[in-house]
């Protein structure tokens, strides 16, 4: 009887799926004279931005990456509510065996270069490809490797919140400098400068570095929180 | 075609072929410690080659890119040798024994192999 029931379910939500999706209409046309042409000439000609890609995330849909930025948040602040409570009294975390001397100084080594590339991806955002999510993901990884190759290695939690909400609170201090200056959230205030600087764009290079370092720092305190997990 | 695309073309030619090898022998070895040996060796001097081949290939046009490359070259002698000595290292604490044919089972190096690890437990 329960799996009658569960057919009949599945046909209905079938159904409905396949009539509704038959209202959407033909697709081709519509992205064909869609707001493709508007982004790609806008970019160039208004913004001065060489990556179309970074102007439609940062200056067009720039409401919709706070958004994202804040379903990051959201995520690590539960992940840590979670977990805290297990932490506190750990000093170290629990390993099978410590890492070999090799790896130790390698680590060090590389985390300087690690976390070159990854501001070296994000500042550069706006001519390159990469941003400021894949930017702050290079930086977390740097940590990860110094958080397995140190058991020690400990990462300043009041630095790491004081980094985020620093982030946060200037990209919406910038969105709402836009709204004074020219009338909308996130409107492109700052002079545009040259095609292909580094100094150019207004303030999408300087919200893409916010949104980097707020993407290091969650990933960071992530990653962190999830290593140093003891179970009993 | 110029002096530095045919000197850079051999260096990417080279470099896919050391890369071909080491693909090939991740696939057949038989067992992990081959087949970090073939992943690892081969394919940091295939990576390594490739990459200095494209940074002299740009050099008429660019000299920068054959800084840039230098780098990425530093980084990978560092990385590559480094994440696969740490594999093998886990490999080995986490008992995971080489390949022996079955015929040759009582030779020396399996049993040293045994040792080694009953006298790290002890």
């Amino acid at each position: 009887m329960k799996k009658v029931i569960v057919l009949l379910l599945l046909a209905v939500t079938g159904y409905y799926l396949v009539i509704s999706f038959m209202d959407l209409g033909k697709y081709g046309p519509v992205v064909e004279t869609g707001v493709k042409d508007f982004y790609l000439e806008k970019t160039v000609s208004e913004l001065h931005v060489a990556n179309t890609i970074t102007s439609i995330i940062v200056s067009f849909r720039g409401f919709d990456t706070l958004g994202e930025v804040t379903v990051l948040f959201l995520a690590a602040t539960a992940l840590g509510g979670i977990l805290y409570k297990r932490r506190h009294d750990v000093g170290g975390r629990s390993v099978l065996f410590p890492s070999s001397s090799i790896v130790k100084s390698g680590s060090k080594l590389l985390f300087p270069a690690i976390i070159l590339l990854g501001a070296y991806v994000f500042i550069h955002g706006h001519l390159s490809p990469g941003g400021g999510f894949q930017g702050g993901a290079i930086i977390a990884t740097g940590f990860l490797l110094m958080l397995l190759a140190y058991d020690n290695f400990s990462v300043s939690h009041n630095v790491l919140s004081f980094i985020e909400s620093f982030a946060g609170i200037f990209f919406v201090l910038f969105g709402l400098a836009g709204m004074m200056m020219g009338g909308t959230f996130l409107e492109n205030f700052m002079p545009v400068g040259k095609l292909n600087d580094l100094f150019s764009g207004g303030i999408i290079p300087i919200i893409y570095i916010l949104v980097g370092l707020k993407v290091a720092a969650e990933l960071t305190g992530l990653i962190y929180t999830v290593l140093h997990e003891k179970e009993n | 075609m110029s002096l530095f695309e045919i000197i850079g073309g051999l260096f990417i030619v080279l470099g896919s072929i050391f890369l071909f090898l080491g693909g090939l022998g991740i696939f057949r070895m038989p067992d992990v410690y081959n087949r970090l040996q073939a992943g690892t060796k081969a394919t940091t001097l295939g990576a390594m080659s490739v990459i200095f081949g494209v940074g002299i290939i740009q050099l008429e046009n660019d000299w920068t890119w054959l800084l840039k490359a230098m780098i990425i070259l530093i980084f990978i002698a560092f990385s590559n040798p480094i994440s696969s000595h740490a594999l093998a290292r886990a490999m080995c604490k986490g008992k995971a024994y080489p390949f022996i044919k079955s015929k040759d089972k009582d030779i020396n190096a399996y049993k040293e192999f045994i040792d080694n690890q009953k006298m790290e437990e002890e």
